[in-house]
């Protein structure tokens, strides 16, 4: 009985100590995570488990799912081929039509949409001052992510509607750039870098 | 007078077994949670997709604790520091992990179908994609080797095995045989109670 006690004891000193450690290491670490931030604004649940290969009815019935989703948010989905004719609008070379990248430098530089600008919303302090000015001159902002389960373009979305973009401004493109890819150039590495692959490359 | 001595030398099998479960669950430990403790958010969307914890501060609690507590653990292991107590807290990690590991994996198998061994996600673990069957497999070793950790004595290089005074299976061996001669010193020979009489 001592020895189950003395081992309790220990796991208990062990649980402390280790806890104390963790939120040191979280608070010392440049990558460490805000306590008390939402980093999922509006979406308290994570999306559903969507099919890996749904039908053509399935995949109809998750788009409106979320595009109502999205509504329920006060923002707009966009589809393959209205982000598609965004993008050779003339008002995207002017700046009125934006392309707003939600994904992390690493998957930035891999590929994005050319001339999309990048805010990873859960690091705002560090996209926002140069996302902003830009968002607030134009007349259409495009969201966008990895595509399927990612939500990230609309909490990005979400952060700039908090930060004071008005939301009919904001579309949120649920193909994301996995379905860009398939069917339109991207651009890799740094925004402005002029290396344009082509589709399906 | 040689048979302490050997007795304190001579490894047994269940010391090195010890030792080595020492070492590999330390060095998982340790290597999972600084891979998780380097990209914190690719963590913190993973634990919000098992759907357990809703409150964003909870969240990221533990998003942001969990990673460095198992380094934490695991350097404590490796160290052969408060073995026991470590190799309690890696259980209270294990289980309740490995079922919500389960029960993602039965989710998505309910949702996609296939075969369930088949199935690969990121379960938050630090190694990225694994297939399902394999990670509750190692997850099962890992507990049973915590297991034996937490109810062994053994404490071949370990720095301190026990945080608080406890006789350790040498240290037992050990006074043993003191006590044993002690006894030996205290009870007269027959001879000598003779001799006595």
């Amino acid at each position: 009985m001592r020895r189950f006690q003395s081992v309790a004891l220990e796991a208990v000193v062990v649980a402390v100590l280790g806890l104390l450690f963790a939120l040191l290491g979280n608070a010392v670490s440049p990558r460490g995570l805000r306590l008390t931030r939402d980093y999922f604004p509006g979406q308290s649940r994570p999306a559903p488990i969507r099919p890996s290969n749904p039908g053509a009815q399935q995949s109809a019935d998750q788009a409106q799912a979320v595009a109502a989703s999205l509504q329920k948010l006060g923002l707009q989905a966009a589809r393959s081929n209205e982000v598609a004719q965004l993008f050779s609008d003339p008002r995207y070379q002017q700046g009125l039509v934006i392309f707003i990248d939600a994904r992390s430098d690493h998957a930035f530089q891999a590929g994005h949409i050319p001339g999309a600008w990048q805010l990873d919303h859960y690091h705002p302090e560090k996209f926002l001052p140069t996302v902003m000015p830009l968002c607030l001159t134009a007349e259409q902002i495009i969201v966008y992510c990895t595509g399927g389960d990612c939500e990230d373009s609309e909490f990005a979305a979400i952060t700039l509607r908090d930060a004071g973009i008005p939301a009919q401004k904001l579309f949120v493109y649920t193909g994301g750039i996995k379905e860009w890819t398939n069917q339109m150039p991207f651009e890799v590495g740094e925004r402005g870098s002029g290396t344009i692959h082509q589709a399906g490359k | 007078m040689n048979a302490p001595a050997a007795s304190i030398n001579r490894i047994t099998a269940a010391e090195v077994i010890s030792m080595l479960a020492r070492w590999f669950i330390g060095a998982m430990f340790v290597y999972m949670g600084l891979n998780k403790a380097v990209h914190p958010v690719e963590f913190l969307k993973i634990v919000r997709q098992y759907g357990v914890l809703d409150h964003p501060m909870l969240l990221n609690l533990v998003a942001s604790a969990l990673p460095w507590f198992e380094v934490f653990c695991g350097v404590l292991l490796m160290l052969g520091i408060a073995v026991r107590g470590a190799a309690v807290m890696l259980i209270v990690m294990l289980v309740p992990f490995t079922i919500m590991v389960l029960g993602r994996g039965m989710a998505i198998h309910e949702a996609r179908g296939g075969p369930f061994c088949a199935i690969k996600f990121d379960c938050g673990c630090g190694a990225g994609e694994v297939f399902i069957c394999r990670k509750i497999a190692e997850n099962i070793l890992l507990t049973a080797l915590a297991v034996c950790l937490a109810f062994w004595r053994k404490d071949r290089l370990c720095l301190r095995h026990g945080l608080f005074a406890e006789k350790t299976d040498a240290a037992a061996a050990n006074t043993g045989h003191f006590e044993k001669a002690a006894e030996d010193c205290r009870t007269p020979k027959p001879s000598e109670s003779r001799a006595l009489e």
